[in-house]
């Protein structure tokens, strides 16, 4: 089974993206912070890392850094899910090594969902 | 949501409040933010230490009933005050608790008589910026926040005599004449944080300078930087060649970098990106210690 790690503080945010995402086959894990999404992405080797780049402890871009230095990952795709304006987005997403980005806040669920299953396939 | 009139706002002493009970507050303000920028109790704890927050002069806003508001912090250092952590939560703003705690805030340093307040707002956050506006607060300039991945391979270090500067001299060397600077880059947060060293260099043709930084765990953090000698874009990209020949796998975040200084270039030219702007606003006339 496809499995997506949520890596978002904000748990209203986080159940959002659960609900998104509940018509499909994926299955969802959820951390709340960059410490506890590193140890869960190099336990659970997700297809996808779903990754707000605002965290409390360190922020999203530190902790791509961190998961694009581990060889484990490399067949893991790592979207950013941003309110930041596209230009910055595109710029920390180029920078450091994310697949892509999502911004927000989701208000399209068929949309959401199909910008999953993109990078999904894109990454295979 | 029933609207809060003045009165009806309490403003408690943050001191009164637990750190994890400040994050959970602080963050709730945020979660709408562009720059949303949550933090933990550590985190914030941090904040505090590093940046001489004094919690007693901090105030959060709440109704006599106990509902929570928002949050504002106030640094206090010699001769002058930080506006800080400012934030008011989501559902219950356009109802003057922001105002209330810029008032109270302003209040505290005028009782401790200190006249010169300073702060940082992000660039189109134009509710904040209005609100500094009406107190009387002005435009100094924008500053950046920048950040360098770690994935970029190090270049070979340019030629240069260079010395690692230990916590003590690398102190020594961030009080000396760097002009005004914004609070988070004041001699005073280096002093107060950890694992803090420099490096100086001198080049070939006799440009010098040095640069002070914090090493966290992952990340490189909290410059302090000063050409003492020749083209400070120069010196300073000379000066991160070597930093990050030293710490490849470091992420390295720096902020509220004058958008005028000179040293900027070099930041460019070796794969810094700009990560959002803020504008720096005084109240008053600084102090002549302001460094």
């Amino acid at each position: 089974m496809t499995k997506i790690l949520l890596i978002e503080d904000i748990p209203d945010n986080a159940e959002l993206v659960r609900r998104a995402l509940s018509a499909t086959d994926y299955e969802i894990i959820h951390a709340a912070d960059a410490e506890t999404g590193l140890q869960m992405a190099l336990a659970h080797r997700p297809d996808l890392i779903l990754l707000d780049l605002g965290l409390p402890d360190y922020d999203g871009q530190t902790l791509a850094g961190w998961l694009r230095e581990e060889s484990t990952l490399n067949a893991t795709a790592i979207v950013a899910l941003t309110a930041w304006p596209e230009e910055t987005a595109r710029k920390m997403v180029e920078s450091y090594g994310f697949d892509g980005y999502i911004c927000k806040p989701i208000t399209k669920v068929r949309k959401f969902v199909s910008q999953i299953n993109s990078f999904l396939k894109i990454h295979k | 949501m029933p609207a809060h009139t003045t009165a009806a706002i309490k403003l408690i002493p943050a001191s009164h409040f637990t750190f994890e009970q400040l994050t959970a507050i602080y963050n709730q303000t945020r979660v709408d933010y562009m720059v949303p920028m949550p933090m933990n109790a550590a985190r914030l704890a941090e904040y505090v230490a590093t940046y001489d927050v004094k919690l007693d002069h901090s105030l959060v806003a709440a109704t006599p009933g106990g509902e929570m508001l928002g949050v504002a912090m106030l640094g206090l250092r010699a001769g002058r005050a930080w506006l800080t952590r400012l934030g008011v939560i989501p559902n219950t703003r356009r109802n003057g608790v922001g105002q209330a705690l810029v008032a109270g805030l302003m209040e505290q340093a005028a009782q401790l008589s200190i006249d010169f307040v300073m702060l940082e707002v992000i660039k189109h956050n134009t509710p904040a910026h209005q609100l500094f506006l009406k107190f009387g607060f002005r435009e100094i300039g924008e500053l950046l926040i920048l950040r360098r991945p770690p994935r970029i391979p190090p270049l070979d270090p340019i030629v240069a005599d260079a010395e690692r500067l230990d916590r003590a001299d690398a102190l020594r060397l961030v009080g000396r004449g760097r002009g005004a600077q914004p609070w988070t880059n004041q001699s005073e947060s280096l002093f107060n944080a950890y694992e803090v060293s420099g490096l100086h260099l001198t080049l070939a043709d006799g440009s010098r300078g040095w640069l002070v930084y914090q090493r966290q765990k992952f990340i490189l953090t909290r410059f302090a930087f000063k050409t003492e000698a020749g083209d400070p874009a120069t010196v300073a990209y000379a000066l991160l060649s070597h930093l990050h020949y030293q710490y490849p796998r470091l992420d390295t975040h720096t902020e509220n970098i004058q958008i005028n200084d000179p040293h900027l270039p070099a930041f460019y030219e070796m794969g810094y990106v700009e990560s959002f702007r803020r504008i720096e606003m005084w109240h008053g006339i600084p102090p002549l210690n302001l460094s």
